[in-house]
């Protein structure tokens, strides 16, 4: 008792002290001889006065007074924030006679809980700023592209009208050159517009809010098949494994990929050869890898490691139309829904897969 | 006083688009009278018959009408909002005709009540196709 860290005071039922341990010298700043025979009040400040004789009714009655946080002065007039648990004391016929008080200083405890609470304030507050210019960059992000959408193609758009306007109503009159000429820009027209139109797409992968739900492989390849008649007999033969599986991950992103690497399939095959593709997949732990190969053209090793990045074309041969943002879009919505992509390539054919958790 | 015919409705801002539709439908149906009007307000005004498009005998209600998305003052999904209070044109049919491709334009078109989503440029066909479905599917006005 005498050597706690903790103030331990008795005091009778008048409020008088009876005793008093180093503890309370040390929180309090009054020695034994000062404190012990003066009224407990010259602890508690002006404006806490009323406490006490609360305080002494309910020991009166038996009852014990818990981790009270309250405050009360030293000697020097300061004040500090303390927890008490005043219990009664009984003499030894069992009648009580006053009440025993520990009090701990919590000036610290106190002070360390209000700047966590600030801290705390302080984090949600710039929580909120972030989040609200976040969502002001994507709304930004949105108008961006939806002006691009509108207003960057409408030129491209009005450029190929004329041009095919001229050639229609004036071809006859320009003759070979001239209809050539303008059947160019047509072309231009298309690989602008074209351009733009993937570009979109792109940001499209990137900045979309993903939610995941179990997505049945099978029945997503057969609907992307059918949306694309290059994808049918007698153009192109498509075989797709029964048991794809069924992986956790945002549709929409998902099938963007993979319609992505069913257009490279059947696209890049030389002009002789009927696109043959196949698509299977192989459960690889808690992952599950969706295979495309195809009978194509193939791609270099040395053209292997850039061929996700965002413009590069391995086939610039005019021959082979595209933007190189196919497969960057690939990446894109895989690597955002947390798995990966890659492929595989040996001279003839290319072999392009994507890995995503398997659902649950 | 020789009875108007009655018009179809073109809501576009971009003159280059007014003379690809007007060329369209001049291949398509040369005997369609198309009426222009470039921004949200002429063409809510049209359609209320208001300010400049009070006189009916001149500006008669449309028979069809072909709506950018992307216009000064009000948009076209405000317009397109617009007329579902007017039930002298819920069974106007309403063609969006627009340079967005995307399913987020399309649906919400759509779901306001637009009868087809058009994607720009508009071919001779193309008018064909939608203006016979719509023949199609309107009763007879004579």
């Amino acid at each position: 008792v005498e050597n706690s860290d903790d103030a331990i005071i008795t005091k009778n039922l008048d409020g008088i002290i009876t005793t008093w341990n180093k503890g309370a010298q040390r929180i309090f700043g009054y020695t034994a001889a000062e404190a012990v025979g003066k009224p407990v009040m010259i602890l508690i400040p002006e404006d806490r006065q009323h406490e006490e004789p609360a305080i002494l009714t309910r020991v009166r009655s038996g009852d014990r007074v818990d981790h009270y946080e309250t405050v009360r002065r030293r000697k020097d007039g300061t004040l500090l924030d303390v927890s008490l648990t005043i219990s009664p004391v009984r003499d030894q016929r069992g009648e009580i006679v006053g009440a025993s008080k520990i009090a701990r200083d919590i000036t610290e405890l106190r002070r360390a809980r209000e700047a966590l609470q600030e801290s705390h304030h302080e984090l949600e507050k710039r929580v909120m700023d972030r989040t609200s210019s976040l969502r002001e960059a994507i709304a930004q992000m949105e108008e961006f592209s939806y002006s691009v959408s509108h207003d960057l193609r409408a030129p491209v758009r009005a450029m190929q009208g004329y041009a095919k306007a001229v050639l229609e109503d004036y071809g006859e009159q320009i003759g070979e050159d001239g209809r050539n000429y303008l059947a160019r820009i047509v072309r231009s027209g298309e690989r602008m517009d074209r351009l733009v139109r993937d570009i979109l797409t792109y940001s499209r992968v990137a900045r979309a809010e993903l939610t995941f739900r179990p997505i049945a492989l099978n029945m997503l390849v057969e609907d992307i098949i059918n949306q694309y008649p290059e994808m049918h007999p007698p153009r192109a033969r498509i075989m797709v494994d029964q048991r794809l599986g069924t992986v956790s991950a945002h549709e929409a992103s998902l099938g963007q990929a993979i319609s992505n690497l069913l257009n490279n399939a059947v696209k890049f095959v030389a002009s002789d050869v009927t696109p043959e593709v196949r698509v299977y997949s192989e459960e690889r732990g808690e992952w599950i890898r969706l295979w495309v190969e195809d009978n194509g053209i193939g791609i270099r090793p040395d053209h292997q490691a850039r061929l996700f990045g965002l413009f590069q074309r391995v086939h610039p041969d005019k021959k082979y139309e595209g933007t190189g943002i196919g497969l960057a879009v690939v990446r894109k919505s895989i690597e955002r829904m947390g798995g990966r992509v890659g492929m595989e390539s040996k001279g003839a054919g290319s072999k392009f897969w994507i890995e995503l958790k398997r659902a649950l | 006083m020789t009875a108007q015919r009655t018009p179809i409705l073109l809501v576009e801002d971009d003159d280059h688009d007014v003379f690809f539709l007007r060329r369209a439908l001049l291949k398509a149906r040369p005997d369609l009278s198309l009426h222009v009007v470039t921004d949200g307000e002429q063409a809510l005004d049209y359609l209320d018959g208001r300010r400049n498009y009070a006189d009916r005998t001149m500006y008669p209600l449309p028979s069809l009408m072909f709506l950018d998305l992307k216009l000064p003052y009000f948009n076209g999904f405000q317009i397109l909002e617009h007329l579902r209070g007017i039930p002298a044109l819920a069974e106007m049919p309403v063609f969006v005709l627009t340079s967005s491709s995307e399913d987020r334009d399309r649906n919400r078109a759509i779901a306001l009540g637009a009868k087809a989503y058009l994607v720009k440029p508009p071919t001779a066909e193309m008018l064909l196709q939608v203006l016979e479905s719509s023949a199609k599917g309107a009763s007879d006005t004579g």
